[in-house]
């Protein structure tokens, strides 16, 4: 290989490819004429493209395309009939609800939702059913009632100053 | 883009599918040829055509026509068929064991003007066009068969001239060292 092939080499790619302006094809050619070895790579390009091309060419040559066609308006037709899962699956893209920016923050206030009230139903009330003792005492002056919640060590005592008016609103 | 190609786009924009069909007898053996280069299935590039159709047909509306439209349609059928690769993750259809190397059997020698038909060199070249990296295997398909430029590369692959100018360097470099038993045959004769 002469010192200007490696020069050449670079550019024979292009050259080959018709990829490489006036002055390099003129340099180029003028290279070629005097070097074998420049000649053979080109030729080896050259025979590659053939081979590369022959088996693509000859499968196309084999194929026959009508019914190609027709599977492809087939295709077209079905695609503009949508399924039940495809218009449902459109319906939940353009539907803001569905979105994932808005159900997955959705599910997660209503789990917390969830998990914060739960405990509130189960926790325990008091029960007023405990048992209690209730006294009633009437006199002349004053009426009371008293009120003893055992359990809870509660004692409710009412003064009613004026039995008249306390039947009355009875 | 010619004037006619303008009018069938600009129709199978409206939903015209006479204008798709027309589209589809001018260039769906180029189509197909790109397809079967880089999947060599035929059934899977059959389907490749079918599939890069209907995805026409449906995004046509997006081409602006500010690049060729082969080139739109290239690139469209690159994607398909690269995507239909990677999927099927096949190995090269082939029963060409790789230690066999590259002797032709003898009626192949006999009859070196018939030799590119031969079915076992197809078959060697199609196991060799396999064995390439499926961006090299692009390229080449591009370049050798379907004759685009390095630009209209770059535009179809979505990368660089230097990209381009590199995968088909390699590429050649990588299936010409695959075949060059056959390839230094022919030089000596």
């Amino acid at each position: 290989m002469k010192d200007s092939c490696s020069v050449v080499s670079k550019l024979l790619e292009k050259y080959f490819d018709q990829e490489v302006t006036e002055q390099e094809r003129s340099f180029v050619e003028i290279h070629l004429q005097g070097c074998t070895a420049c000649q053979d790579s080109l030729k080896s390009m050259e025979k590659l493209r053939v081979l590369v091309k022959a088996p693509l060419d000859e499968a196309v040559q084999e194929e026959t395309f009508p019914w190609v066609w027709e599977k492809v308006e087939r295709g077209i037709r079905q695609q503009e009939r949508p399924t039940f899962w495809e218009t449902l699956r459109s319906w939940v893209d353009i539907t803001p609800l569905f979105r994932r920016s808005v159900w997955i923050p959705a599910v997660a206030a209503a789990v917390i939702l969830i998990l914060v009230t739960i405990p509130l139903f189960f926790k325990k009330t008091p029960s007023y059913s405990e048992p209690s003792v209730i006294e009633y005492v009437e006199s002349q002056t004053y009426n009371v009632m008293v009120y003893d919640l055992e359990k809870a060590k509660v004692t409710l005592i009412w003064l009613f100053e004026e039995p008249e008016e306390e039947a009355a609103t009875i | 883009m010619n004037q006619r190609e303008a009018e069938l786009i600009s129709r199978c924009q409206k939903g015209d599918q006479d204008a798709l069909k027309e589209i589809f007898d001018q260039y769906h053996q180029k189509v197909y040829r790109i397809a079967y280069g880089v999947v060599r299935q035929r059934e899977d590039a059959l389907d490749i055509v079918q599939e890069v159709f209907i995805k026409l047909y449906r995004s046509i509306q997006n081409f602006k026509g500010r690049s060729k439209f082969y080139t739109y349609l290239y690139r469209m059928t690159m994607n398909t068929a690269i995507d239909h690769a990677r999927k099927m993750r096949r190995a090269p259809p082939s029963n060409i064991h790789e230690e066999e190397g590259f002797q032709l059997s003898e009626d192949v020698e006999k009859s070196p003007d018939r030799i590119l038909l031969h079915k076992e060199l197809e078959e060697r070249v199609r196991v060799a066009l396999g064995k390439l990296p499926v961006d090299q295997r692009t390229a080449l398909i591009l370049r050798e068969v379907e004759g685009l430029s390095y630009q209209e590369m770059a535009e179809v692959m979505g990368c660089n001239i230097g990209t381009v100018m590199s995968r088909l360097h390699y590429g050649r470099k990588r299936i010409q060292e695959m075949l060059k038993g056959y390839l230094k045959e022919r030089r000596e004769e």
